[in-house]
């Protein structure tokens, strides 16, 4: 087991590669450590170069006269080896290879190589073949994607183990636009020391993780995974997206069993068993991310909607119960207030209609009233920006509604560029917004389905 | 030491874990047949063994609900004839399970987790239907509570429309002896058990199908795991 702080936390680190013109992948890793703000210290490591970015640069890494806690590598993947060698020999804890052209092309036994000599100096290896890390708490981010071409998330809850860097970077740049956070990024590449049990097992520890995203390909040690991911799910929601999930060519099963049991197949029934959250799409690892991160954990399933149009109360309706929750009742207190203190076009039932003339305070009206009735566990909030009474005042009143964190709230709002203006104000205020019911109701059922597994799991 | 995965081999090896398989055996001509029959019971079933037909009963080389041994003698005929040139190891005979409801275990050796268990609808349709649920071995019983639970068909096994509820009690108990079968015997590859006859107050493993995995590597004995 390695320990992976000094990849995460480092108060030192050698960037090994480091180039003076700009544009250059060397460059742009050294600068992004410079322009977030990392306090630490930086050795550019470049036999060629006496100064990078007005940084002193060092022919080797044995040549820093300091401790170096990591380096990030992004050399010719020939002379990754030798640099990893004397990052051994330096005494570096952690060391990221950004490098390509390892066994992603046939090169075994270079990368055997990078494997030997880690587990010869206990230092643990991220990559080759990888974007690396960004832990924004640390300002920490090896990713060698300049920041005006992507986007970097704030500080949260979220932390992604990401197997593919194509993905990885479009994830972190969509989470910065969504304006949600993130505790910890990795792309891990071909994970030839260091992989996604490894990376599963340091988040569950870490304090700043509320949720882990996995996005893997394929596992690289199926029974520790398993182990791993068994004992993780009770102590933080693991969402996962295994990619790959169709079988090409044909099956050589010679069973029904073996026909039906494909590769895809045995994830899902692991995901399943251990109570990892599968999400099929990248959609969803969004949907179910944000919901897991800022709302409170809920075994109930009785919903109320509150909304100013019939028909989305409807169709949001459908949803809650296509995916397993019911509609809260409502107490005989609450029918009553609803009379006294609404209008006449507003009836007292569930889904409740606030009707097309509602404005922010009949929103927060019945939000306290839902609030208050022991009926209801979680709440559905639709929010059609649309008609002349509601704006952005009404984002206010849900903020300050969802704070109390008594129960789950979630809102539905669907629309063009005024709407989405509102929708990501709810969304930088931590409160999930959707832009469907089925993607609201199926995530709410997620969260009520694992937080009964963790509720059970107490009680053995 | 490499592991008897015949007919026989297979069937001792359920019956140590106490999974129930139909009364069964191979004769090698009518008159055994016809004592096996008078052993079991009838109605029989007979079936041909015979490595070089797959397709038993599309070959004509099964008949069920044999019920005295006259009849026996005639289908044991019949099925030889149809068999034509097919090399043929011997004629099983099975005490014909009653009518229930049919169910599929099986299991496969995974690349990355090792062993799956698998549970679902079984008989001729399960690749239409493809109802079934997959876990990583071993399995607890709640683990196979819950797989029954998963499939689409579960109702079925509750009981509708006048059918009697089967053995939830016991078909978990078979899900958890044939996952620590599929643990402890790490050369078995693929296996089926369809049909699984469900009834009120148990189940009856009719038929067995094993495929041995094509290299034994040196696998971890499960006490090592």
């Amino acid at each position: 087991m390695y320990d992976l702080k000094p990849i995460f936390e480092p108060k030192s680190v050698a960037i090994i590669g480091a180039a003076r013109e700009p544009g250059k992948i060397g460059n742009v890793i050294v600068r992004n450590f410079v322009d977030s703000g990392f306090t630490g210290e930086i050795y550019p490591v470049n036999p060629n170069a006496t100064e990078v970015d007005g940084l002193k640069c060092y022919k080797s890494v044995l040549a820093i006269p300091k401790k170096v806690d990591s380096a990030v590598i992004a050399i010719p993947a020939r002379l990754v080896p030798q640099a990893l060698e004397e990052c051994g020999r330096k005494g570096v804890r952690g060391v990221v290879v950004i490098s390509g052209g390892f066994a992603e092309v046939g090169n075994y036994e270079l990368e055997a190589q990078l494997a030997t000599i880690a587990k010869k100096y206990g230092m643990a290896v991220v990559g080759p073949n990888c974007l690396g890390v960004v832990n924004p708490s640390a300002k920490v981010d090896s990713i060698f994607l300049p920041t005006y071409k992507m986007g970097r998330p704030k500080v949260g809850g979220v932390a992604f183990i990401m197997q593919s860097g194509a993905v990885g970077s479009t994830i972190l740049d969509l989470i910065a636009r969504e304006g949600f956070g993130i505790s910890k990024f990795v792309s891990y590449g071909n994970a030839a020391v260091v992989d996604e049990t490894d990376l599963l097992e340091y988040l569950a520890k870490d304090k700043q993780t509320r949720i882990i995203i996995l996005y893997i390909e394929g596992v690289k040690r199926g029974k520790e995974f398993f182990k791993a991911t068994k004992k993780l799910a009770k102590i933080k929601p693991i969402v996962a997206i295994k990619a790959g999930t169709t079988e090409v060519g044909a099956s050589a099963a010679k069973s029904h069993t073996g026909s039906l049991a494909g590769n895809y197949a045995a994830y899902h029934a692991l995901f399943r068993q251990n109570r990892v959250i599968e999400a099929r799409t990248l959609d969803e690892v969004f949907d179910f991310a944000k919901i897991f991160e800022t709302q409170p954990h809920c075994t109930g399933k009785r919903v109320a909607i509150i909304t100013n149009g019939g028909g989305m109360g409807v169709l949001t309706t459908d949803a809650v119960i296509e995916n397993g929750m019911e509609l809260a009742e409502f107490t005989e207190e609450t029918r009553a207030k609803v009379k006294e203190t609404m209008p006449l076009t507003v009836n007292a039932r569930n889904p409740l209609d606030l009707t097309g003339d509602a404005d922010a305070s009949r929103y927060e009206a019945a939000l306290n009233l839902a609030y208050g009735d022991p009926t209801v566990d979680a709440i559905i909030v639709i929010t059609l920006f649309q008609t002349v009474s509601l704006d952005s005042r009404v984002v206010d009143v849900v903020v300050k509604a969802a704070g109390k964190g008594e129960k789950p709230l979630i809102t539905i709002a669907l629309g063009g560029e005024y709407t989405e203006m509102q929708r990501r104000a709810l969304e930088s205020s931590g409160v999930p917004s959707y832009a469907s019911p089925s993607a609201a109701a199926k995530s709410l059922a997620k969260l009520i389905e694992y937080s009964r597994f963790t509720a059970k799991a107490k009680k053995r | 030491m490499a592991a008897d995965f015949s007919r026989e081999g297979m069937t001792k090896l359920l019956g140590k874990y106490g999974i129930r398989v139909a009364e069964e055996g191979i004769a090698r001509s009518p008159k055994e047949a016809a004592a096996f029959a008078r052993k079991f019971g009838y109605p029989v079933v007979l079936k041909i063994v015979s490595d070089e037909i797959i397709h038993k009963s599309d070959a004509g080389c099964v008949k069920t609900n044999i019920v005295n041994e006259h009849d026996l003698l005639s289908a044991y005929a019949v099925i030889m004839r149809n068999a034509g040139k097919a090399r043929v190891q011997g004629m099983l005979v099975q005490k014909m399970a009653r009518k229930g409801l049919e169910l599929i275990v099986g299991g496969k050796k995974d690349p990355q987790f090792g062993p799956l268990i698998l549970f679902g609808i079984g008989g001729i349709f399960v690749e239409v239907f493809r109802d079934v649920s997959l876990r990583v071995c071993p399995i607890t019983k709640a683990d196979a509570l819950e797989m029954m639970d998963e499939i689409k068909g579960a109702p079925l096994l509750k009981g509708v429309r006048g059918t009697v509820p089967v053995d939830r009690e016991k078909l978990a108990q078979l899900l958890v002896s044939v996952s620590k079968m599929l643990y402890e015997n790490q050369g078995i590859c693929e296996l089926d058990l369809n049909p699984v006859i469900a009834y009120a107050d148990g189940y009856l493993t009719v038929d067995v199908r094993v495929i041995r995995c094509a290299t034994e590597v040196a696998q971890l004995s499960p006490k090592a795991i």
